[in-house]
C-alpha cells in the first residue's frame, strides 16, 4: 500500500469517530448516562495526565512541575499562568539534577 | 456573512482562538518533533504535510511516524490510527450535550477536533456569553490546526537543523495544560475520587497498552465510576430524605 493511501486510509478511521459523538447530542438519555457524560472531562483529562507524568522517563522532574503548577491554578485559576510556572519549576528541578 | 449569527461569529471565534494560544509552546515543538521523525520515516514533504492536515492527531501521526520508519503493514498502522483515535467519540458525545450543532456545523467541527480543543471548549465555553458555542468552538480547533500545520511545513522543511524537544523539556506542558482544565473541576469528593482513580488506572493500562486506548478505557470507567456513585447518592438521598 502506498503512502498517501495509507494516509487516507487513517483518515478515514478517525474523521468518523469525531462526527460520531457529535451527532449523538441530540439523543435522550437517562440520569445515569447524563451524570456519565459530566464526569467524562474529569476522566479523560486524569488519564491524559497521570501516565504522561509518572510513565515518563524523567517523571521526577515533571512530579515537581505539575505539582507546583496544579497549586498556582488551584490558587489562580489562571491557566497560562500555571504553565508557565510549572515549566519553569521543571526547569528548575532539572537543573538542581533531579 | 448572511447567517443570523454572523455579528457575533467573530469575537467569539478569537476568544475561543486565544484560548488555546497557551498550549502553542507545547504544539509546536511537537508538530516540528513529528515532522523531522516523519521525514526521517521516508515520507516526503507533502506526505508529512497531509497527516497534519487530514489525521491532525499528535499521538497518532507519530505513532504512524515510527511505524513507516519500521517497515510495517500499511493495516497495521490503520489499525493502530483506529486504537488511538477512537477516543475522540467521548468528546463529541459530552460536546454534543452542551452545544446543539447543524450538520454543517457537525461536519466541519468534527475535522479539528483535538483533546486539547475538547478541553478547552468544556471548561471555558461555558463562562462565555451565552454559553458554548459552535464559533468558539471552531475558534479553539482552528487555534491549534493552524499552528500544528505551520510548524509541520517548518519541521518538514528545515528541522533537522532544530533542537529536540526533549531537549526543550516542553513535554511537561500537556500535562499541565489538562491539569489547568481538572483542577477547577475538583469541587467535591467524587470528582476527586474519579480523577484519581481514572489516573491511576490509566497509568496502570498504559503498561500494557497503546495511549490512546488507555484514554478511552480509563475515562470510560472513571465515567462509570462517578455515574455509579452519583445516581445512587441521589436515590439514597431522595429515599432517606436527605442529602450527601
Amino acid at each position: 500500500m502506498s503512502v498517501p493511501v495509507v494516509i487516507l486510509l487513517m483518515w478515514a478511521v478517525t474523521y468518523p469517530a469525531r462526527l460520531l459523538g457529535l451527532s449523538l447530542g441530540r439523543l435522550r438519555l437517562p440520569p445515569f448516562w447524563l451524570a456519565f457524560l459530566r464526569f467524562v472531562p474529569v476522566s479523560v483529562f486524569a488519564a491524559l495526565i497521570v501516565p504522561d507524568v509518572l510513565g515518563s522517563p524523567e517523571w521526577p522532574r515533571r512530579l515537581v512541575g505539575c505539582a507546583v503548577g496544579g497549586l498556582l491554578m488551584w490558587r489562580t485559576r489562571h491557566l497560562a499562568l500555571g504553565i508557565l510556572g510549572g515549566f519553569a519549576a521543571y526547569w528548575a528541578a532539572r537543573l538542581a539534577g533531579l | 456573512m448572511v447567517s443570523a449569527s454572523a455579528p457575533s461569529f467573530f469575537p467569539a471565534f478569537w476568544r475561543g482562538f486565544r484560548a488555546l494560544a497557551p498550549l502553542w509552546l507545547g504544539i509546536i515543538p511537537f508538530a516540528v518533533a513529528y515532522a523531522v521523525t516523519a521525514r526521517a520515516a521516508g515520507l516526503t514533504v507533502w506526505e508529512t504535510q497531509l497527516l497534519s492536515l487530514t489525521v491532525f492527531a499528535g499521538a497518532s501521526q507519530f505513532a504512524a511516524a515510527g511505524l513507516f520508519g519500521a517497515g510495517a503493514s500499511g493495516w497495521g498502522i490503520v489499525a493502530t490510527t483506529f486504537l488511538l483515535n477512537a477516543r475522540h467519540v467521548l468528546y463529541g458525545l459530552s460536546l454534543a450535550r452542551q452545544l446543539p450543532l447543524g450538520r454543517g456545523e457537525r461536519l466541519m467541527a468534527a475535522q479539528f477536533l483535538t483533546d486539547e480543543a475538547y478541553g478547552v471548549a468544556v471548561v471555558r465555553g461555558p463562562q462565555e456569553p451565552g454559553g458554548l458555542t459552535f464559533a468558539f468552538l471552531l475558534g479553539a480547533e482552528l487555534s491549534l490546526y493552524v499552528v500544528w500545520n505551520a510548524a509541520t511545513l517548518a519541521g518538514a522543511l528545515a528541522g533537522a537543523v532544530l533542537p529536540d524537544p526533549a531537549a526543550l523539556g516542553v513535554g511537561v506542558v500537556f500535562p499541565l495544560a489538562f491539569l489547568g482544565l481538572l483542577v477547577p473541576m475538583l469541587r467535591d469528593r467524587v470528582t476527586v475520587l474519579v480523577a484519581l482513580l481514572s489516573g491511576l488506572g490509566a497509568w496502570g493500562l498504559s503498561r500494557v497498552l497503546p495511549g490512546g486506548l488507555v484514554v478511552l478505557l480509563a475515562g470510560v470507567g472513571g465515567a462509570l465510576l462517578g455515574a455509579l456513585l452519583t445516581t445512587r447518592t441521589a436515590r439514597e438521598g431522595g429515599e432517606a430524605g436527605e442529602g450527601a
